[in-house]
């Protein structure tokens, strides 16, 4: 029976698979049934790829869960795995922390000490601990201590550790995005859009971030282009959902109907998504976009995926709008309250 | 502007060979392919200007060792001087302004002549090219070498228009100028072409592409002569298929033949489908002209309404190839659909092969799926099965959306016969999810491990009250696990416990064992995340009431006993559950083993002194 295949078969049928759900569940069940059987190396091997999988395809939890028992065994037996790929892995898991509330931001500056050290111990570049700094105060909302972080880690070496140049790109450009200067954003993003730059995330990500800065500067025609491009691009991926939400916050603007569109192919992915913070931001977007719809289409019924948790009368815009934009507040409240500043509601608008 | 001025861009040919072999071409081998799309881009000009004209491609190889040389002649529009000015002016450009210019694509006719030209010096050390306009003009000789050095001169004699290129081969490229290897390529490359294209060697002849099938006009013709489309498709693709789907887009610039791979294949396998441009190969791994859905096939695709890369070797991805690839996908789905309606066993054939792609079309097509959900097969409590039979059952069709949920519960549920599908497999659980949308009259529900307990039987009132003390032991005792223990009757009755777990709970049981192994700093964020779950993360511990041992447990509540019977019987449930046990879990394990073993011997000794 295929429900005790062993840990063999469960491993190569994950890697016939694409990223995603499916992918992940095989995964866990293999270091589950390594962990039954008491295989600790197959249980490492099996949770580097969960940890691989769950980044991509919107678990940040179970990566974090599974990297955090990876390095509790990296650090009793350092010799018995390889400390390149683990310390890559950390990268993955300290970009993501600061999406989780519960965690304070004192943990959150110990974590980026700790992994500081580490790269230091093994003698890669400084680059990426600071450059992670400035990525965790943008996240914190602390935007000046993100500023000086920038202008250090861009004076430092690359090295084989460090994220791909496209990557970089994006989040600097990013943090443009936050200090609200417009034509810098489009300014960084020039050798992402040319093409001259990418990667597995890039220019997805950076398509949908440009909307925004591009519809304010009133350049919806060149938006349109890489709205559509964008779109393309992501469509039906779980990994995404924060470029969804940036999707429909500029097509509530220019497009409701096509917004619609985006939010009905895409809410199964926010409403079970471990990202608190894209949800978060999925929910907040949402709710405009409903209202802006309600006033076109007042008859329109939104189709909710099967299992969504809304007892309310899905032809009801109005009142579900107030659902969404209710969600997305009290997730703020909590990232607030942890931040100890209003950034991330100020972000909501 | 005087003569030298004319010549007085640097054309730094080695540079330019770089580039071509490094960033342009993906192997020296397509030299003969450029060379080939020069003879038909030149034919197909000529044949513009002149309907009906009947263009030719000669190839011929002569000498032997150093002196081996291939001749590639065509009877095209031929180059005038200042034709040749102009590529040689276009590749001095394109070296200047760096390789980006160049991979952008120069797609005029006469620069990409020059560009496919230059391949040549990836397999050669000098090139002769012979050539007369159709506009008349001197007949003209041009040779290049590989430094950069190059000749122009007119030809005394008057050439019949068109092209020659002599090459003589490089010691390190020989087998690509072999007989049998140019035959094969010519065929590879050339095998869809509307006029000949003949092999000259050792006084011999051969017409490479000997006939071009009729049905590339009308691709569904091809269905009246299958064995033809199939020792067509195995020459040309090498394999042995049995069946395959005729493709066409609306305006009928586009069209194919889908055939449909004999054997499994792996999701993350790469699609190669081979591609014809204006009936000449671009690309035999065209990964982006079908959906993602179509792994089960390996296509022959010719269009002539797409654009190349300047590689020649794929297409840009814009509008009108998603327009191509769409309306590609929709003929493949009428095949399909059509099978579904006539030839059901033809069908079936090809979903037990390739029920992975079916699914992954039927995710995202309704319609589709509707059609031919009856024979998608899935795993269930009641064997592997295919849908329609499962659905004849006539009972709600529920299923788990992991592998893991589902192991947990099969055993249970099969024992109280109910119907639960394994949706862990990739596609399973959404296509589960939107049944009841395509198809009529079907229930299906999400089932989540703790919930296959609503087939249990409850305990009424006035019996469960019985039961009051040992419950209330019982949780006390399960408090520290964040389990809490329910009483209910279900099969088999020799099963005393089952333990289920919510996601919540789930995740907080992953949470917690990580901890135990993780540092003190990530073990404290990991805490930081399980107060964040709550009492959503509670799990539950059904007791059996139909099981003897249950039952004792349940009438004789004793503060020692009870809470130790109950700690033993949870570790039982998880190891029957085959989860992966934390550490505090192990240590009452091996404390509760100790101590029955103690209390077990004693017992003995007891009877052994009243004897």
């Amino acid at each position: 029976m295929k429900t005790e295949m062993d840990f063999e078969e469960l491993m190569d049928e994950a890697y016939g698979l694409p990223n995603g759900p499916a992918k992940l569940g095989m995964l866990e069940e293999a270091a589950r049934v390594a962990d039954v059987n008491g295989m600790e190396e197959e249980a490492y091997e099996a949770r580097s790829e969960i940890v691989e999988t769950a980044t991509f395809c919107g678990y940040p939890m179970k990566a974090l869960i599974a990297f955090s028992w990876q390095l509790g065994k990296f650090d009793q037996q350092p010799e018995e795995y390889d400390e390149e790929t683990l310390m890559w892995s950390y990268k993955w898991i300290l970009g993501k922390l600061s999406s989780f509330p519960e965690v304070s931001r004192d943990k959150i500056m110990e974590l980026l000490e700790d992994f500081g050290q580490r790269f230091k111990s093994f003698g890669y570049s400084e680059r990426s601990y600071w450059y992670y700094r400035f990525r965790i105060y943008m996240d914190l909302g602390e935007l000046e201590e993100a500023g000086s972080s920038y202008a250090k880690f861009r004076t430092m070496d690359r090295d084989f550790m460090s994220d791909c140049e496209a990557c970089e790109q994006d989040e600097m450009m990013r943090y443009f995005i936050l200090t609200g200067d417009d034509e810098k954003v489009l300014e960084m993003a020039k050798p992402i859009l040319k093409g001259r730059m990418s990667c597995a995330e890039i220019p997805h990500l950076t398509l949908s971030e440009i909307l925004m800065p591009l519809y304010r500067l009133g350049r919806t025609a060149e938006a349109d282009k890489h709205q559509q491009k964008g779109y393309r691009m992501i469509k039906g991926q779980n990994d995404f959902v924060r470029s969804f939400a940036e999707q429909m916050d500029y097509l509530a603007r220019t497009n409701p109907a096509k917004g619609i569109d985006v939010l009905e192919e895409s809410l199964v992915f926010a409403m079970d998504n471990e990202d608190p913070f894209a949800k978060m931001l999925f929910y907040a977007r949402t709710a405009p976009l409903l209202r802006r719809w309600a006033d076109e289409s007042p008859e329109y019924r939104l189709r909710l995926p099967a299992s969504f948790p809304y007892e309310g009368d899905p032809g009801d815009l109005r009142k579900l709008a107030d659902y969404f934009a209710g969600y997305a507040q009290a997730a703020a409240d909590k990232y607030d309250q942890r931040n100890g500043n209003r950034h991330v509601s100020s972000l909501l608008g | 502007m005087t003569a030298s001025n004319e010549y007085r861009f640097q054309v730094n040919l080695s540079g330019m060979i770089q580039i071509l072999s490094n960033h342009l071409y993906s192997s020296p081998k397509v030299f003969l392919r450029e060379l080939m799309q020069n003879a038909t881009d030149a034919i197909t000009a000529r044949t513009e200007a002149e309907p009906g004209y009947q263009g030719e491609v000669r190839v011929e190889l002569t000498g032997t060792g150093e002196q081996l040389t291939m001749m590639v002649e065509d009877n095209g529009i031929g180059l005038t001087e200042a034709d040749i000015h102009e590529f040689l002016a276009m590749i001095g450009q394109s070296s200047k302004r760096g390789q980006q210019a160049l991979l952008d694509g120069e797609t005029s006719f006469i620069g990409r002549f020059g560009i496919g030209l230059l391949s040549c010096f990836m397999v050669s050390h000098e090139i002769v090219m012979l050539t007369q306009s159709t506009k008349g003009g001197p007949s003209m000789e041009w040779r290049g070498k590989p430094d950069g050095t190059y000749t122009i001169r007119q030809l005394d004699t008057q050439l019949s228009p068109g092209t020659k290129v002599y090459l003589r081969c490089t010691p390190d490229a020989a087998h690509y100028f072999e007989a049998d290897y140019v035959k094969e390529a010519l065929f590879y490359y050339g095998a869809l072409l509307p006029y000949p294209v003949t092999l000259h060697h050792d006084g011999m002849q051969h017409v490479v592409n000997s006939e071009t099938p009729i049905w590339l006009m009308d691709p569904a013709l091809a269905r009246s002569r299958r064995a033809e489309v199939l020792a067509f498709g195995e020459r040309l693709l090498g394999e042995k298929f049995q069946d395959f789907i005729p493709l066409t887009t609306a305006s009928g610039r586009t069209g194919g033949i889908a055939f449909v791979l004999p054997h499994a294949v792996n999701l993350n396998a790469k699609r190669s489908h081979r591609v014809y441009l204006k009936r000449m190969l671009i690309s035999e791994k065209a990964e982006n002209i079908l959906p993602e859905w179509a792994f089960f096939v390996k296509c022959l695709i010719w269009t002539d309404e797409l654009q190349p890369t300047a590689s020649r070797e794929h297409f840009y991805e814009n509008e009108k190839l998603e327009e191509v690839r769409s309306e590609l996908g929709d003929a493949l789905r009428k095949g399909l659909a059509d099978m579904a309606e006539s030839q059901t066993e033809r069908l079936q054939k090809l979903i037990r092969l390739h029920a992975l792609s079916m699914k992954a079309l039927a995710v995202q097509d309704q319609a589709f799926y509707a059609m031919i959900h009856r024979w998608l097969p899935f795993e269930s409590t009641r064997g592997h099965r295919e849908l329609g039979e499962l659905i004849d059952e006539g009972e709600t069709l529920y299923f788990t959306s992991s592998v893991d949920e589902y192991r947990q519960i099969h055993h249970v549920a099969s024992a109280q016969s109910m119907l639960v599908i394994n949706g862990g497999y990739i596609y399973d659980s959404e296509l589960m999810a939107t049944l009841p949308m395509a198809v009529h009259n079907v229930r299906t529900e999400r089932l989540e491990p703790d919930q296959v307990s609503m087939s249990f039987t409850d305990v009424p009132p006035a019996e469960r009250n019985q039961y009051y003390d040992a419950l209330r032991l019982a949780d006390s005792a399960m408090q520290r696990f964040r389990c809490r223990a329910e009483v209910k009757g279900f099969k088999p009755s020799d099963l005393p416990v089952l333990f289920t777990l919510s996601q919540e709970s789930s995740t907080l049981r992953a949470l917690e064992k990580a901890s135990e192994e993780s540092t003190e700093l990530f073990s404290s964020v990991l805490g930081s995340l399980s107060s964040g779950i709550g009492s959503a993360g509670y799990s539950t511990l059904y007791l059996n009431v139909n099981n003897p041992i249950i039952q004792r447990v349940l009438t004789s509540p004793d503060d020692q006993m009870t809470p130790i019977a109950i700690e033993m019987l949870y570790v039982n449930a998880l190891m029957m559950g085959h989860y992966a046990m934390s550490k505090q879990e192990l240590e009452v394990l091996n404390k509760g083993i100790v101590r029955f073993i103690d209390w077990g011997l004693r017992a003995n000794t007891d009877r052994k002194g009243d004897a």
